[in-house]
């Protein structure tokens, strides 16, 4: 169980972009946060592995203190919690393969891993990683040769190279056309429920929220505003919706029947 | 479509009231116009075109300036004002009268775009601009001493020197010479004729008949009273090759004896024999030297033989040109070495950790702008006094400009590096080295191998020329053969380099391309 309690991050400008924020999550769960730009979705993300340094508060897992681990421990942690991201951060220039491979680095010993050398086992479960996203024909080309979506399903290929408990996933379609976003959903979805992976989820679209969500949290300047099932999501009311995605956000067919596609709400930063 | 001047006016009109009232002008047209025939610009400033005025009066200021400047360097060594005018008139009529109108006509229409400018209470055109740049345009033409006349003219005397350069390939072989020599004793005056030498079978053999004669003199008059005809015949030279005739008198002066104004060169034929008829020729022994004197004719042959071999211009280029690419090679290579620490050092987004660093960040910047401002050719210079003449004083000047031009570039890479994964590389529990080795190494190393072939391609070619100033390497060579007027071999060196250069700037873009 991963354990948020009273989260703050105030960035050096003074951006206070989390408040005392507390929630948990339980295993297996598919939590999806929600909330506008700038609302504090990467930043909390981003406090879960330490990629961000959170200014109070603590996150517990299973026990483990992350907010306080010693650098070899927080290494350890890492490896253990994938990540993939928006805007995919593949090493462009390498190959493919050694993209996924780069997901074992928390496990090797320094010196092999700088001269690139990896174990056979581990080129193994690099193809079979591959195999998992249907990317197996691609695995030499450089990163920078393939499209977004391959990109993404790379990015998982190279979380899963970490077996991992806790998969951390900051808007991984937001940088994709919609038809493709259920593509890469659909691979987390089945990582959650075949590997019983827990994921931590920021997504924009309200439909594909209820589509996937099991928990969703709902962030609004750095505040929880929302907590609910997958199930409360999908009879969410205005004045609810509203509370999160402020008073100019209009719903656009968001309701049970709506269509699968159809972007949730109306705001400037959905392109982003 | 043609507007009535109502309608003109109404449009006018319409301009002047949209626009603001912080506008209005301090003076009316008429009164700006004047303003400006006092001071150029005044009525601008006057009708709130500051900017503009003060652009105005600026420029005429320069332009008057200058143009003083320039009459009174034309009319010096004259006494008063309109003396030196007149006389720089009379020696640049074309000029002076050029410069002159034009100045008056950058007034008027400055009086006229003052009128303007209050009127409309807008800038008008940018004419008058134009007409000052015509201004310094003609200044420039005298002040640069611009000659086209002279250009054309004495382009013959160019084409000499520089078809040598084009086509220099003459002097990049050398044969092996045979000289191949027989001569005769004939005595001058009044005496037994001196003994034939005896003739061998397969050496030349110059026979002179008669061998006995009076050399060329003068009569009291000056006139010239011609010596003995003799004739020479040769035999066993080498065939159908050019023979030079050569007398010696009894003190040891060689000469090349004429015959109507031309030397003596007759072509042996197909048997290597020859016969020709001179006169002896004038004595140059002293009068008082009185009596017989023996003198010797000479028949000798230059022949090339062997197959061609490569000139020492040739040789000594191609040497210079080898050491030249790996001056610039080194140069590069501790460059590269040197700029790599610096680079990081001069990297904004890794330097912005606290004010020492941004400090240190500012610091080395400034100090590489002001290194990569100063040409290498003056970093030469600096070397040679330094380290003294040759190749290593123009290493010491490359790689003190390449460190600064390759640290900008390579911190500039640094700079564009992108964060995500190294953020994703961190994320996966992989410590500092294996980020660096994962995250930002494939990031640089393109840019990195990019800038520093292309900086060896600069290199090369500085190197080139930092032989001019002493730095060793084909550039010195080629200095020499200028300054000793030997253009055929200047012309080798030219095309080595132009050879090279060609060459490497290729390669480096080739590879370039293929990287990015």
């Amino acid at each position: 169980m991963l354990e948020f309690k009273n989260l703050s991050k105030t960035y050096d400008d003074g951006t206070q972009a989390l408040k005392d924020v507390s929630f948990s999550v339980e295993p297996g769960e598919f939590l999806v946060v929600i909330g506008l730009s700038g609302s504090g979705k990467s930043t909390l993300l981003r406090c879960t592995n330490r990629l961000i340094e959170p200014t109070s508060g603590s996150i517990t897992w299973d026990g483990t203190d992350i907010t306080n681990a010693d650098s070899p421990t927080l290494r350890t942690i890492r490896r253990r919690i994938g990540m993939i991201f928006q805007h995919f951060n593949l090493v462009k220039r390498l190959s493919v393969m050694n993209n996924v491979l780069s997901g074992r680095l928390g496990y090797l010993d320094t010196w092999k891993s700088l001269l690139y050398r990896f174990e056979k086992t581990d080129r193994e479960n690099a193809m079979r990683a591959l195999q998992r996203v249907g990317l197996t024909e691609q695995a030499y080309k450089r990163a920078s040769e393939l499209s977004g979506g391959q990109q993404q399903r790379v990015g998982i290929a190279r979380a899963l190279m970490q077996e991992p408990q806790i998969i951390l996933a900051d808007e991984p379609v937001a940088s994709l056309d919609p038809v493709l976003a259920h593509t890469i959903l659909g691979y987390l979805e089945r990582l959650n429920k075949e590997d019983g992976i827990t994921v931590i989820c920021s997504l924009h679209y309200l439909d594909l929220v209820q589509r996937y969500a099991t928990k969703v949290i709902g962030l609004r300047d750095g505040r929880v505003v929302y907590r609910g099932t997958g199930e409360d999501i999908r009879r969410m009311t205005d004045a609810e919706f509203k509370e999160i995605y402020g008073e100019d956000a209009e719903r656009v067919g968001a309701g049970p029947a709506a269509a699968a596609t159809a972007p949730a709400v109306n705001t400037p930063e959905e392109a982003e | 479509m043609a507007k009535t001047p109502q309608e003109r006016e109404q449009l006018r009109q319409a301009r002047v009231t949209a626009r603001t009232a912080a506008q209005t002008p301090l003076v009316g047209p008429a009164g700006a116009a004047v303003a400006s025939i006092i001071l150029p610009g005044l009525g601008q400033i006057l009708s709130r075109q500051t900017q503009r005025g003060v652009l105005i009066l600026s420029a005429m200021a320069t332009s008057v300036g200058i143009f003083a400047w320039r009459i009174a360097e034309l009319g010096r060594r004259v006494d008063g004002f309109g003396a030196t005018i007149l006389r720089a008139l009379e020696r640049r009529p074309g000029f002076v009268a050029l410069v002159a109108v034009v100045l008056a006509l950058v007034w008027l229409v400055a009086a006229w775009d003052a009128y303007r400018c209050s009127r409309d209470r807008r800038r008008p055109t940018t004419g008058i601009f134009a007409l000052v740049l015509a201004g310094f345009f003609v200044l420039g033409w005298q002040i640069a001493e611009i000659d086209v006349v002279k250009l054309v003219r004495e382009a013959p005397e160019a084409l000499p020197p520089l078809s040598r350069v084009m086509w220099p390939w003459a002097a990049a072989v050398e044969y092996e010479e045979q000289a191949v020599t027989a001569g005769a004793d004939v005595l001058a005056g009044e005496g037994p004729a001196p003994e034939r030498a005896p003739q061998v079978e397969g050496e030349p053999y110059l026979l002179v008949e008669p061998n006995v004669g009076q050399m060329t003199t003068q009569d009291e008059d000056f006139r010239p009273v011609p010596g003995t005809r003799i004739t020479l015949t040769g035999t066993g030279f080498t065939p159908n090759t050019e023979t030079e005739i050569w007398w010696e008198d009894p003190v040891g002066n060689e000469f090349r004896p004429r015959e109507d104004g031309e030397y003596l060169i007759v072509t042996t034929d197909e048997q290597g024999s020859f016969q020709l008829e001179m006169t002896m020729p004038y004595r140059l022994t002293p009068p008082s030297a009185e009596g017989p004197f023996i003198h010797r004719v000479e028949a000798r042959q230059i022949s090339t033989v062997g197959p061609p071999r490569p000139s020492e211009a040739l040789r000594l280029t191609i040497s210079r040109m080898i050491e030249t690419i790996f001056m610039g090679m080194m140069a590069t290579f501790f460059g590269i070495i040197f700029s790599i620490p610096v680079s990081f050092l001069a990297a904004r987004n890794i330097m912005s950790g606290s004010r020492i660093t941004m400090a240190i960040y500012f610091l080395t910047r400034t100090i590489l702008n002001i290194i990569r401002s100063i040409e290498p050719l003056i970093w030469a210079l600096i070397a040679v006094v330094w380290v003294g003449l040759g190749p290593f004083a123009g290493i010491v000047a490359l790689t003190l400009h390449s460190i600064a031009a390759l640290g900008k570039l390579y911190s500039e890479a640094i700079e564009g590096i992108d964060a995500g994964p190294i953020e994703a590389i961190q994320a996966t529990g992989a410590n500092r080295l294996q980020t660096i080795m994962f995250g930002v190494i494939p990031q640089m190393i393109s840019p990195f191998i990019s800038f520093s072939i292309y900086r060896w391609d600069i290199n090369v070619r500085m190197s080139t020329v930092i032989g001019l100033v002493g730095g060793g390497g084909i550039g010195f060579l080629l200095v020499q053969y200028i300054r000793l007027l030997d253009y055929r071999s200047a012309g080798i060196a030219v095309w080595f380099i132009a050879i090279t250069v060609a060459t490497l700037d290729y390669v480096s873009a080739e590879i370039r391309n293929r990287l990015m």
